[in-house]
């Protein structure tokens, strides 16, 4: 049995590890794009704030290949997929023959549109390499611009501000994070930040960026001119899907899987930030590119691949973030437009170190956000991601000494 | 292997074990010293108040697979091969809270840990008392817990137990579930409030 898998990131990881678990002696090809042992993706938002050094990022031994007998076809990406001879076409011509396949591409960064683009110290924030190319430009730096709001363009925005930099940050809604958190804990993390000194541009984008070589200004759409050192552009993701033949592999957004992560080709699976999968909360089609359900979806592809069918119950928009005084938890449909058969549960009173807004449908958990205390925020992930009838008050839930022996009457 | 087997019914809420827990994860393992230490050595067992405000003893369920491993953003998250235990790296650990997102009961907590780097805090949770069970201890929580709601034991005797005290109840001459006699006290004064409190 010959296994392929694209892409060596968390999920192509885990897929492999289950496969080898199963099956000692099947063949594992992985074809990867970055030739960097598997590392951990979101931590190189840590190497860019300074807190880890860019030499923790691994996660996986050096002789990570070795070890599970995996051949590596690393520093290229694949072209295309033969699915009708059952082979991967790599940008050097030479063929990869397959019986199962895995699609663990991931994502890229959402492009953007500007005059000069091709300045030095313009960057995306999504691979080890941009990072290193970061911290090296952070030298001499003083200003930052930050395009995009949301996850990324926080974390980007975040770590320049923890690095000491003056930032402004480019964003079309009234506060960061929109797609993840509700208005109210929305601007709880804007005037945290902006208490930290970031500076915030609603609702503009950039026409272009000069300099002389390397970027100086950038220039809005309103015509203010922005000095800055550094660019990071953080305006979400794509799934890496264009060298799938959409006429053969049903994609949408993502590359639509079924409940055992198999694309509408038998044999072909997909896992990760490139498969769009169910979104449990949202009782949907949803890509969500996040970790831990890249890890977790690359485990059932893999078991699946080897032979053991797994199902997989969906996923789920999922987020933690630590913003200097402030714990953000946010799980599920946290944000859906009200009365449209939601009930929406908030914490009482203004507090700005505290917050919680629970959102039902029926007798169900859908969504969830925290702010600091979160310690409990995976009890209610779990009510949510097991769809668990709610016989408590909610506002149980959401009150300190809250506990999972509660849920146990 | 043995394990620390949790019996909910029978904790009468006096944390005791977390006492016990916190002092032996510090550094000095004594609790008039541990006190007094810097970081603050700190409880990985947490006893809450459920519905009926009677005790609940919480701790890492030490999950297979465990969720915590899977979502662990720095791949600190990691099972000890032959314990079957869920351990935290503590110098790998980037205090993400990814886990706390994770974990189905709730029972990581993130501070500055005696036994983790100096001056960060961490992901902290029950480690099964490693390095006591290393030195042929048994768990902290399990030797301090006076009413048997903490054990430790092969889950196999365990369950063979929890059997046959099912059978015995469902016999019609059933004898009411042993429990040490200040434990049922303590109980049934708290039911009681409760129903007087009119809940
Ligand atoms: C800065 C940052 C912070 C983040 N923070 C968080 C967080 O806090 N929490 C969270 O849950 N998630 C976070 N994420 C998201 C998380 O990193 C991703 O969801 C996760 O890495 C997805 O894993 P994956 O294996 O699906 O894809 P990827 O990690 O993208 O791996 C895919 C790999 O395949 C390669 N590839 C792509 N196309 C091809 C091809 N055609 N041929 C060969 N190889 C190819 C790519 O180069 C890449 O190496 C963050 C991401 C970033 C960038
Ligand atoms: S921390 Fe939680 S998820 Fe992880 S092993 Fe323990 S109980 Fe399971
Ligand atoms: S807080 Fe530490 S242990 Fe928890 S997920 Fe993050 S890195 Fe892993």
């Amino acid at each position: 049995m010959k296994h392929v898998i694209i892409g060596n990131g968390i999920a192509g990881v885990t897929a492999s590890e289950a496969i080898r678990m199963l099956n000692g002696t099947a063949d594992i090809t992985m074809i990867g794009d970055e030739i960097f042992p598997p590392y951990s993706r979101p931590m190189i938002s840590h190497v860019l704030d300074g807190s880890q050094p860019h030499d923790k990022l691994p996660i996986r031994s050096e002789h990570f290949y070795d070890d599970l007998k995996i051949t590596p076809l690393l520093g290229q990406r694949a072209r295309g997929i033969d699915v009708d001879n059952r082979q991967v076409e790599l940008a050097d011509g030479t063929r990869v023959d397959f019986d199962r396949l895995l699609i663990a591409a991931g994502a890229d960064p959402r492009p953007t549109q500007a005059e000069g683009l091709d300045l030095k110290n313009i960057f995306y924030l999504r691979t080890q390499d941009h990072v290193k190319q970061q911290t090296t430009a952070l030298a001499g730096a003083r200003r930052a611009v930050v395009l995009g709001g949301g996850l990324v363009g926080f974390k980007a925005a975040y770590g320049l501000l923890k690095r000491g930099l003056s930032v402004t940050m480019l964003i079309t809604s009234g506060y960061p994070l929109s797609m993840q958190v509700d208005a109210t804990a929305g601007r709880m993390i804007l005037n945290e930040l902006v208490c930290h000194g970031l500076k915030v541009e609603v609702g503009v984008s950039v026409r272009a960026f000069e300099g002389n070589g390397t970027v100086r200004v950038a220039v809005t759409d309103t015509g203010t001119r922005l000095p800055c050192e550094i660019v990071i552009i953080g305006k979400g993701v794509l799934p890496a899907r264009d060298f799938i033949p959409k006429d053969k592999i049903d994609a949408d957004l993502g590359v639509l899987v079924d409940d055992h992560l198999q694309t509408s080709v038998p044999g072909i699976y997909a896992a990760g930030d490139v498969a769009e999968s169910v979104d449990i909360a949202r009782d949907c089609r949803w890509v969500n590119a996040l970790w831990p359900e890249a890890a977790g979806q690359g485990r059932v592809a893999g078991l699946n691949m080897a032979g053991r069918p797994v199902a997989y119950p969906g996923s789920l928009s999922r987020n933690v973030m630590r913003v200097f005084g402030l714990d953000v938890l946010t799980v599920g449909n946290a944000d859906p437009i009200e009365d449209a058969g939601y009930r929406v549960v908030r914490s009482s009173g203004a507090d700005r170190h505290f917050y919680r807004r629970l959102v039902l449908k029926e007798d169900r958990l859908v969504g969830a956000v925290m702010i600091n205390g979160i310690e409990q925020g995976g009890v209610l992930r779990a009510l949510i991601e097991n769809r668990t009838p709610i016989r408590l008050p909610p506002e149980t839930l959401i009150a300190p000494g809250f506990n999972f022996g509660q849920l146990l009457y | 292997m043995k394990q620390v087997v949790v019996h909910p019914e029978r904790c009468v809420g006096c944390m005791q074990c977390m006492l016990a827990c916190a002092t032996a994860h510090s550094r000095s393992l004594m609790l008039f010293a541990a006190v007094q230490e810097t970081p603050q050595p700190k409880a990985r067992i947490h006893v809450g108040a459920g519905c009926f405000n009677e005790g609940f003893p919480n701790r890492c369920r030490h999950c297979d697979p465990a969720p915590c491993q899977m979502a662990c953003l720095a791949g600190a998250i990691y099972r000890s091969d032959s314990t079957g235990t869920v351990m935290i790296n503590p110098d790998r650990c980037i205090n993400c809270a990814s886990c706390a997102m994770a974990c189905p009961y709730g029972v990581i907590r993130f501070h500055e840990d005696p036994l983790g780097p100096a001056g960060h805090a961490i992901a902290v949770k029950c480690d099964n008392c490693s390095a006591r069970v290393a030195k042929g201890q048994i768990p902290a929580c399990v030797e301090i817990c006076k009413a048997g709601a903490l054990t430790y034991e092969e889950m196999d005797t365990a369950m063979r137990r929890k059997n046959r005290a099912v059978a015995r109840s469902m016999s019609t001459d059933a004898d009411p579930p042993v429990m040490p006699a200040g434990v049922a006290l303590l109980k049934s004064i708290k039911q009681s409030e409760l129903q007087l409190s009119g809940s």
